[in-house]
C-alpha cells in the first residue's frame, strides 16, 4: 500500500525533473523554422476547421427554424415535388 | 363529471401540432457528408503543407520532376469556377419557374466536363513528362489531392446530369436540386485551396 502512495509522486517528480522525455513527437520539434511553423499552422487549421463547420450548421438551423416560424405550415423542407 | 381526451369522440380530441422539418433530409445529409468531405481534404493539404515544409532550401518540385501546369490550370479553374456560377443561376430560375433552369443546369454540366477532361489530358502530359505517384512525395501528393478531387468532380457531375433529366421530366424536387448544388459548390469551392497550395 506504502509503494503504491509513492509511485505517483515519484512520477511527477521524474516528469518536472526530464520535461524532454516526454516529448510525445520528435517531429514538432524539429529545428527547422519552417517545418515547426506549418506544423503549429496545420495544427491550428485543423482543429478550427471542424469547429467552424459545427458552430456554422448549429447557426444555420437555428436560423432555419426561425425562418420557420413566421411560414406557411405548407414549407415542408422542400421535399415535395415541383410541377 | 370532468371531461377528458379518452371520453371525447376521436374527431374533437385536441390534434398535436404537426412536426415541421427545419431542411429536407436531402440536404440534411448532404451538408453532413461534405463536412466530412472538408474535413478529408484539410487532411491531405495539412499533410502536403508539412512534406512541402520539410523541403524548405531545397527544390519543390525535387530535381528531375516536372514543373505543374499553373497557367493552364488557371484557365480550368475558371471553368470549373463559371460551372459553379451556372449552377447558381439554375438555382434562382429553379425557384421563378422549374423548366427555366435546364439551360443553365446543361451549362454547369458542360464546363464541369471540360474541367475533368481538361485535368485527364494534363495528368497524361505529366505522367509522359515522368511525374508519376512513386517518382517522389511530390508526384504522390498531387495524385493524391488532385485525383481524389476529380473522383468527386466526377460523381457530382452525374448527380448533376441526374438533376438535369429529372428536371427535363418535371420530376426534380427542390431538396433535390438543393442536395447536388451542394455537393457541386463543395466541390468548386474546394478546388481554388488545392490549386493555390498544390499548384503554386
Amino acid at each position: 500500500m506504502r509503494r503504491w502512495t509513492w509511485a505517483p509522486i515519484v512520477a511527477v517528480a521524474l516528469l518536472a525533473l526530464m520535461p524532454e522525455v516526454a516529448y510525445a513527437c520528435p517531429v514538432c520539434f524539429d529545428p527547422r523554422e519552417e517545418n515547426r511553423v506549418a506544423f503549429l499552422a496545420t495544427t491550428v487549421f485543423l482543429s478550427l476547421v471542424p469547429l467552424g463547420m459545427v458552430g456554422g450548421l448549429g447557426m444555420w438551423l437555428r436560423k432555419r427554424a426561425r425562418e420557420l416560424k413566421g411560414s406557411p405550415p405548407e414549407d415542408d423542407g422542400g421535399n415535395a415535388e415541383r410541377a | 363529471m370532468s371531461v377528458t381526451s379518452a371520453t371525447l369522440p376521436v374527431s374533437s380530441r385536441p390534434q398535436p401540432r404537426p412536426r415541421r422539418k427545419l431542411v429536407s433530409d436531402a440536404v440534411l445529409g448532404t451538408v453532413l457528408f461534405v463536412v466530412t468531405e472538408v474535413m478529408l481534404f484539410s487532411g491531405l493539404i495539412s499533410a502536403h503543407t508539412i512534406v512541402k515544409s520539410r523541403s524548405a532550401g531545397q527544390m519543390w518540385p525535387p530535381f528531375g520532376q516536372p514543373r505543374l501546369p499553373a497557367e493552364e490550370t488557371a484557365l480550368n479553374t475558371v471553368a470549373l469556377l463559371a460551372s459553379g456560377l451556372a449552377l447558381l443561376f439554375a438555382h434562382f430560375a429553379f425557384r421563378k419557374e422549374a423548366r427555366r433552369a435546364l439551360v443553365p443546369l446543361a451549362v454547369s454540366v458542360v464546363l464541369g466536363l471540360y474541367f475533368v477532361v481538361f485535368q485527364g489530358r494534363e495528368w497524361a502530359a505529366l505522367i509522359r513528362q515522368g511525374l508519376t505517384l512513386t517518382s517522389s512525395a511530390y508526384g504522390g501528393f498531387f495524385y493524391l489531392i488532385v485525383g481524389t478531387h476529380a473522383l468527386h468532380a466526377v460523381v457530382a457531375i452525374a448527380c448533376l446530369a441526374w438533376a438535369w433529366t429529372r428536371l427535363r421530366s418535371g420530376r426534380l424536387t427542390p431538396a433535390q436540386l438543393g442536395a447536388v448544388e451542394i455537393f457541386w459548390y463543395f466541390v468548386v469551392l474546394v478546388w481554388p485551396l488545392i490549386y493555390l497550395r498544390v499548384y503554386l
